[in-house]
Formats: C-alpha cells, structure tokens, sequence
C-alpha cells in the first residue's frame, strides 16, 4: 500500500495530472478509448460472428482481426498503466476497478478459447459449437461490463 | 448560439435530466458501448475496403451493418440526451462542432459508397483487390470515425484557452 502511495504521491503524478499540455493526461485518457474501440471493437465482431450474426462471414477468415485485438490490448495496457500510476493508491482500494480488471481478464480468455476452438479450427466446422456461444456471449457480457466500471471509476475519484 | 444554449437550459425537460444523476453516467457508459459497436463492425468492412482482409466477401461483411447503425443511433440519442443537458458545453465549443463536421463527413461518405461503389463491391470476387476509389472510402471512413472519437475525448481539455 505504502507503494501505491509513492507512485500517487510522486512527482511523475504531479507533472502529468498538473501539467496544461494536451500531451499528458488528455492524451493518454484518448489513446485508453482508442485502444478500447480497436479491441473491443474487433472482440465484439468476432463474437458476433460465433453468435451467427454475419453468419455467411467464414470463420478463418476473421484471423487477422486478432492482430487488432493485440494492437488495442497493448494501447490499453500501457495507458493504463500509466493511468494506474496517478491515482494507484485510491485504485487499489477501489471495488470497481478489481472488477474491470477481472473482467477483461476472464473476457481475454474466454476470447482465447473462443478462438482456438472455433476460429483456428474453422476449416472443420462452420457452424460454432453451443460451448463455443456460451463463451462469445459471455465474452461480449464481460466486455460491456469492462466500459461501463472503467466509465463508472471516473465517478468514484477521491 | 449563446441565446438559444441560455433557453434550451431553461427548459424544464433539460434541468430535469440534468438533475438525474445517474442520467448522465449511464448515458456515458452507452456511448462507449456504441462506439464500440460502430468502430468495430464498420470499421472491418473500411479495412476490407481498403484492401485488407482478402478473401472475406463485401456482402458478407456488410450484414455487419445493422450493429454499425445500432451504435450510431445509440450515440446519437446519448448525445442528445448530453446537449439538451448541457448545451453551453457543447454549442460553445470549435471541438464539438468540428465533432459534428467529421460525422457529417462520415455520414457523406457512407452515403456516396451506398449509392455509387456498394453494387460493384458487393459483386466482387472474395479474393480480388478493391478499386482506388473504394480504398479512399474505406480510409476516409475510417479517419473520420476515429476523429469523431478523438473530438469527443478531447472536447474537455482542447480549446479550453490552455
């Protein structure tokens, strides 16, 4: 916790929260939405393509939109952190922010099995199994849950 | 502009929006989700158009569409619900009206590839390249979507004399 507070507390924190430059914080909150729209964007169409929405889509064909997964994950990460950095001690004692994180994570892995399953494998089958749907929905669930707590964080600053 | 922002926030419907307090996170949280609807499904079909994604047919990835639209409906009525609450914020802002100006030029172009590139490109072969002119729609719709994110995000801290 002590830790926390130091990144919180530390000049990095001061000159990026209190800096009038555009190229701090207002950029970096901006590169958190695009990198959310480049993620989140491409998980929403890959799990409605295994909820049959576009159905006709063939599946293998979706694989370079992983590529754009890993681009928006990566923006998002490293903004993140270094949002994380100034406000890491109210974070780490903030409910909403664990379930974000979670979230994201449980929506990442279920987006892996989603793809091992049904994407890498679509030569096979065309149809996405039950399981394989299950998953795609549960995945697109987690993800709104991801933007609704991270929008709602802005409202629960000390 | 002054004037009307003054009357629209006296209005009894806009004070009392704006005194909901939950109104104006929920409708934040919608927004997001929209864009993400709309950046993700009309976004692969500018990167087919574009020339990337070969091997995925036009018309298949058009049936992504509706998800497209549903965003933008679902951003424009919060974004509606955000300028009736709180109009001098926005009228009184280059930011929000260049927000405006990208959307229209979005809006335009997606109407220009309806009417003059949507029935050759639906009829193309799955593998073939796109023409010049479908890879500069594809571009221009993407550039304009991602700009009428960055106008939004950026409305509070650009132009604010800093």
């Amino acid at each position: 916790m002590a830790f926390f507070h130091r990144l919180q507390d530390s000049a990095f924190t001061d000159w990026f929260l209190g800096s009038d430059s555009i190229w701090t914080y207002p950029t970096v909150l901006t590169l958190h939405t695009v990198g959310m729209a480049i993620l989140v964007g491409a998980s929403f169409v890959i799990n409605l393509r295994i909820l049959q929405v576009a159905g006709t889509i063939p599946l293998a064909r979706l694989q370079p939109l992983y590529r754009f997964v890993w681009i928006g994950f990566t923006v998002n990460l490293l903004s993140g952190l270094v949002l994380f950095i100034t406000e890491a001690a109210d974070r780490a004692v903030d409910p909403v922010f664990y379930v974000k994180i979670c979230s994201i994570v449980v929506a990442l892995a279920f987006g892996a099995i989603v793809k091992r399953r049904a994407i890498d494998r679509a030569a096979i089958q065309q149809v996405p199994s039950a399981r394989s749907r299950l998953l795609a929905a549960a995945s697109l669930a987690l993800w709104t849950v991801a933007i609704v707590s991270g929008r709602l964080m802005a409202y629960l600053k000390h | 502009m002054a004037e009307f922002a003054a009357w629209v926030e006296s209005t009894a419907v806009s004070k009392a929006l704006f005194g909901m307090s939950w109104l104006w996170p929920l409708c934040e949280s919608l927004h997001f989700i929209g864009l993400c609807m709309l950046i993700g499904g009309a976004g692969l079909l500018d990167l087919r158009l574009m020339g990337m994604f070969r091997g995925l047919p036009i018309r298949h990835v058009k049936a992504l569409m509706p998800w497209a639209v549903a965003g933008f409906a679902i951003n424009a009525t919060t974004g509606a619900l955000f300028l009736l609450m709180q109009p001098h914020l926005y009228l009184s802002s280059a930011v929000w009206w260049s927000k405006v100006a990208f959307i229209v030029i979005a809006g335009a172009n997606a109407l220009f590839f309806e009417t003059r590139l949507a029935i050759p490109a639906l009829a193309m072969d799955p593998d073939a390249d796109t023409s010049a002119g479908m890879k500069l729609v594809g571009a221009l719709s993407l550039f304009s979507w991602f700009a009428v994110l960055y106008c939004g995000r950026m409305l509070p801290y650009l132009g604010t004399g800093n």
